[in-house]
């Protein structure tokens, strides 16, 4: 059987659905193996992933989220390219990105960021998500489509009917834009136009890795980074005693003050990293919790379990399933040879499912001991700086909606009876989650 | 073995957390911290592994005195 060889990953929208059959297939073949379509390497082993990962002297990040797709400006030829990214770097779509940064760029311009979120502002923070969290269910379970930002949800009918929700629109995007926006700071009178910018941007679609190849879309939150831009200004000139201040302040190592322009560009940086992927995290969380009883009630039962569950989620289902590096000299992972010039996927999502690692990979077990050796966040100098931020916000909002519920079970009439159920999923060969997830909730 | 955790680099990743929890643990504040003053022998190779692992390089090998 060598037909899966057939697939090309990048751009089937059978393997959206099930990316995993596939994946599984590529590491039995070989953890690090060239797929034919597009000359991608496949890193698909967990201990060749981290190599990879953490070899960032071999391997430049500066087509992270984009891969081969956009093309590069020229061959990429000879036994050193270091010179021909440096020359052509600028020219690259999300060059200006942090994942797409190599040191010593990377270095000043991640320390920046790790300046913003120290764990006494994500502490800060987490006081927030509970208020945030709240809010946003007191209008999720009632119905309230306009507080939520959501569709309409039919609230709890007097004859015990329960309340129906879409939960990707009706409380994931709205909380995790908002936890965001608090955590740098924005003004209440602002977030409340995020959320609104934000489902603007969803109806017209795109992104990274976009299947469709809508990739590269106008980013729908540009309006608020003006705005944010001017705050900074403002706080430069006269320093208040709030967040929004300690941004602006904030400096590189060296002590000198980054350009307004660079701290916007972080702020950019945690919205377009961060709050998508936290998206896609509480969807597969909820999807599990609703189709499986038992695990919901032991959740209830004891809430002990809800940050090994998180850690199994991510693992099975991590929110992102790979980015690329290209290697600048020749190099030898997991024993096979690749030329300068080679692009790499790491496969984060498939390294977390490597049998080698992960006991029976594909089964869901929330007590896993091991399951936070998972790299969904990646490893090594572009780890994934909001992790802590992530596993708060699946937390808080677990918590919440448990505590207030008694049930949580997936609505058969939008996917179907049990044992033929109808998911979609977002059609990136970056991100993994559902697009929509209607519950129904007692 | 003697490690120690760098408050002022530390963000909380918990990676060290996860491969050697042993040793280290995450605080209520969200930092990591060291649990034993002297690491045993069975787990220089794991700890070693953390110190590499941290994103931030946030945890040292003390030098011998």
């Amino acid at each position: 059987m060598t037909d899966w060889q057939e697939l090309d990953f990048f751009k089937d929208p059978g393997l959206v659905a099930d990316p995993y059959p596939y994946l599984a297939a590529a590491r039995e073949r070989c953890p690090v193996w060239r797929e034919p379509h597009h000359g991608v390497v496949m890193v698909t082993g967990y201990d060749e992933a981290t190599e990879v990962f953490h070899d960032a002297a071999t391997f430049s990040s500066c087509i992270s989220v984009t891969g081969p797709f956009p093309g590069f400006p020229v061959p990429i030829e000879g036994d050193d390219v270091s010179e021909l990214i440096e020359r052509y770097r600028d020219t690259l779509p999300f060059s200006d990105q942090l994942p797409a940064l190599d040191p010593p760029v990377h270095t000043d311009h991640r320390a920046l960021l790790m300046r913003l979120i120290t764990p006494k502002r994500l502490k800060e923070n987490e006081a927030s998500m509970w208020r945030l969290a709240d809010s946003l269910l007191d209008s999720f379970l009632a119905g309230d489509a306009s507080a939520a930002g959501g569709p309409a949800a039919d609230g709890p009918a007097a004859d015990g009917r329960p309340a129906t929700g879409e939960f990707i629109s009706g409380f994931a995007t709205p909380f995790t834009l908002l936890v965001i926006a608090d955590l740098l700071g924005l003004p209440e009178e602002d977030q409340q136009d995020l959320v609104a910018a934000m489902r603007a941007g969803q109806r017209s679609g795109g992104g990274v890795g976009d299947t469709s190849q809508r990739a590269m879309a106008h980013n729908p939150l540009e309006g608020l980074y003006q705005r944010f831009a001017d705050y900074i200004d403002d706080r430069r000139r006269e320093p208040r005693d709030d967040v929004l201040s300690g941004l602006a302040g904030a400096t590189f190592p060296d002590g000198s003050l980054p350009e307004v322009a660079d701290v916007v560009r972080i702020a950019a940086n945690l919205f377009s990293a961060g709050q998508e992927t936290t998206v896609r995290l509480l969807g597969s969380a909820l999807k599990v919790l609703a189709e499986d009883p038992g695990m919901q009630r032991r959740l209830r039962e004891d809430r002990n379990r809800i940050p090994g569950f998180i850690e199994e989620t991510l693992r099975a289902e991590s929110p992102v399933k790979g980015d690329f590096r290209l290697s600048r000299v020749p190099v030898t992972v997991g024993g096979v040879d690749l030329p300068a010039g080679t692009y790499v996927m790491v496969l984060n999502g498939a390294a977390n499912r490597d049998p080698r690692i992960f006991e029976d990979p594909d089964r869901f077990d929330e007590t896993r001991p091991n399951a936070r050796h998972h790299i969904a966040f990646g490893r090594g100098i572009h780890t994934c700086p909001g992790a802590p931020l992530a596993r708060a916000e699946a937390r808080i909002a677990i918590e919440r909606l448990l505590d207030r519920t008694s049930d949580i079970a997936i609505s058969e009439r939008e996917h179907g009876p049990a044992g033929a159920r109808r998911y979609r999923y977002i059609r990136t060969f970056i991100l993994r989650g559902l697009t929509q997830l209607h519950l129904e909730l007692r | 073995m003697r490690v120690t955790v760098d408050d002022d680099r530390c963000r909380g990743h918990g990676v060290c957390c996860s491969l050697c929890p042993e040793v280290f643990a995450l605080t209520d504040d969200g930092y990591s911290q060291v649990l034993l003053l002297e690491v045993p022998a069975r787990l220089h190779e794991t700890v070693r592994k953390a110190l590499v692992s941290c994103p931030e390089h946030a945890i040292y090998e003390e030098a011998r005195p």
